[in-house]
């Protein structure tokens, strides 16, 4: 269970470097995380990672992408967190998109995770590029190419749940859990 | 100034806690809302926290996803859920349980406890359709849920609004359905991102208002919020003597005259045809004269977007004295047991019964690819559900589409996507 969950960040925020995954638009969680694979056990949902993505179910297991980029409304649809689970799972450990849904924004930023949008997201880079997201200076690189781009700066509270490493640690620093 | 209802709405319940330059805002919700599948998740870490929930009172929980589970691994998720209500001690507090009574979104709209004029947070997207009855009611992840329940506040943007306008009254082949299918068609899944729809129009009964804001979500809206009317208030009066707040009037429900939208769209309701969403978007949207004659496999009545009494009454209406063809599976998942019985003691039951029908437990059932009514690769299945995205309702190489209960009832009576005007007549 416990592989599931987050812990506070123990480090500073870093810049998350690895290989990118690109996706078109409106990519719903139904896609990236079918819901029979929702479960309390870390074993089921990791193996439930793009479960309906047409032609992804081989990839997710050979790509190990740390960054997923992606186009408009990336994530729209369900709630269920075992979605963003299952992409922690799989060591994803950045989003950037022209657009996100709108609880799986929330989601990636309170387990931690690095989340973005800017309006270049899709046309970064192909599948399989490495690449750079630097949350603090807020640039997204193709370190292949050389090319980098402006991500959209996050609103300052999600900024700071970001860089707490959460909601529950933002919380806990604010002193707001009893 | 001038506000939106949903501005209006989220003042009352923030709490005036801030961050310099941020748009989001500290609010209490009045009601938290939390389902078998989605607080269960959370259980470990509200035990690891160790202490007490902020407002067991205003917890509203109930089992659905998993109602009854179907395999073992669900039968523990459950256990987990119902463990944890029963450790919490929320039911003693005042907190509610409602125990395999429906789908939360239907039973909680059923309840006194959904008060107009109130905020709403709950543990999954379609929470929207708590908005019918002039809520700002909104869908947050479970780590999000988890802060509510520990200190009872969250965190919420106040968003832009919507307008729609529903212009005139509903023909008898349109439904609140084919209004939310038409506006998903017209804007497509990200239509509504980033806002709150704000909707007005007395022509439409509450089960299309409820369908409306339910789908809000599918447009990406933060929420969906009907403008409260005498339709509202006699469905709340209807709940109880308690069903409207004493201290709110239908005024203080309305948006200044001269708030400012985002946009406005208005819907001319008369001159709508009947709407299908295609494989495998609800935005992939066409008038069902396009699509007439595709050949079903099933049809699927439920969920919380269409298995109220409307679509039940609508199918039981077209089916009686018929029976559907050979091959084709007939599932109804009535949306909650207070649907359920009211659909028996007016007969629709035994009618689609009748007409070859499959009842299931008021449940999520089908819709969410959880059980009962799964289909196959291959199959084309035509549902009154929200969501036709590719996997959710069986195997990822089934076909569904989304219609209202007419259209699914016409289908029903041939096999074939079915225009319900040629049946109606």
């Amino acid at each position: 269970m416990s592989r599931l969950l987050p812990g506070p960040r123990t480090t500073p925020l870093a810049p998350v470097v690895g290989r990118a995954m690109v996706f078109g638009d409106h990519i719903n969680t139904d896609l990236l995380h079918p819901s029979y694979f929702f479960s309390l056990d870390a074993n089921t949902v990791q193996k439930g990672f793009l479960g309906a993505v047409e032609g992804r179910e081989q990839a997710a297991s050979e790509t190990r992408a740390r960054v997923l980029l992606a186009g408009e409304n990336f994530g729209c649809g369900s709630s269920r967190e075992t979605t963003m689970q299952a992409l922690r799972l799989a060591g994803v450990q950045a989003l950037v998109a022209v657009g996100f849904g709108r609880i799986f924004f929330r989601n990636a930023l309170c387990l931690g995770l690095v989340a973005f949008t800017c309006p270049e997201a899709a046309s970064l880079a192909e599948d399989g590029a490495r690449v750079e997201v630097d949350p603090i200076a807020r640039v997204a690189r193709n370190l292949d190419t050389g090319r980098s781009v402006a991500l959209d700066p996050l609103d300052p509270f999600w900024q700071e749940v970001l860089e707490a490493g959460g909601m529950m640690p933002w919380l806990a620093a604010r002193g707001s859990l009893p | 100034m001038s506000r939106t209802l949903t501005e209006k709405l989220l003042d009352r319940a923030a709490t005036g806690e801030t961050i310099a330059g941020s748009q989001w805002r500290e609010v209490r919700p009045d009601l938290v809302l939390g389902h078998d599948a989605t607080i269960a998740l959370i259980v470990d870490r509200i035990a690891r926290h160790g202490h007490p929930l902020a407002n067991p009172e205003r917890l509203f929980l109930v089992a659905d996803h998993f109602a009854p589970p179907s395999t073992v691994d669900r039968a523990n998720i459950l256990r987990r859920f119902l463990d944890f209500v029963e450790g919490s001690g929320l039911l003693e507090a005042g907190g509610t349980l409602e125990m395999m009574q429906g789908i939360c979104h239907q039973v909680l709209v059923e309840s006194p406890r959904c008060v107009p004029g109130s905020v709403i947070v709950g543990a999954d997207s379609h929470t929207t359709m708590a908005g019918a009855l002039g809520t700002f009611a909104t869908g947050l992840g479970s780590t999000d849920i988890l802060a509510v329940l520990l200190t009872g506040r969250t965190w919420l943007a106040v968003p832009p609004s919507i307008r729609v306008d529903c212009e005139g009254g509903l023909p008898p082949w349109l439904r609140g359905k084919d209004l939310a299918l038409w506006l998903l068609g017209q804007h497509g899944e990200a239509g509504a991102r980033g806002a709150a729809l704000e909707f007005h129009g007395s022509g439409v009964p509450m089960d299309g208002r409820l369908t409306l804001c339910n789908m809000a979500v599918e447009l990406g809206a933060s929420s969906g919020v009907w403008v409260p009317d005498a339709i509202t208030r006699a469905w709340c009066s209807a709940r109880g003597p308690d069903g409207w707040p004493a201290e709110l009037s239908l005024h203080d429900l309305q948006p200044d005259p001269d708030a400012e939208y985002l946009a406005r769209h208005s819907l001319q309701l008369d001159t709508l045809a009947p709407q299908l969403a295609a494989p495998y978007s609800p935005a992939n949207v066409h008038p069902v004269t396009e699509l007439v004659g595709e050949k079903v496999h099933q049809v699927f009545i439920g969920s919380c977007a269409g298995g109220r009494l409307e679509e039940l009454g609508d199918a039981a209406r077209l089916l009686a004295g018929h029976r559907v063809p050979p091959l084709l599976k007939l599932v109804v998942t009535p949306s909650s047991t207070a649907v359920y019985k009211a659909a028996l003691k007016r007969g629709y039951i035994e009618t689609l019964l009748d007409a070859g029908a499959v009842v299931t437990n008021p449940s999520c059932g089908a819709c969410g690819g959880i059980d009962k009514g799964l289909v196959a690769a291959g199959e084309v299945c035509l549902s009154t559900s929200n969501r036709n995205f590719r996997g959710r309702m069986g195997d990822k190489d089934a076909r569904v589409f989304l219609g209202s209960g007419l259209v699914a009832a016409a289908t029903a009576l041939t096999g074939r996507i079915t225009d319900p005007r040629e049946v109606l007549a």
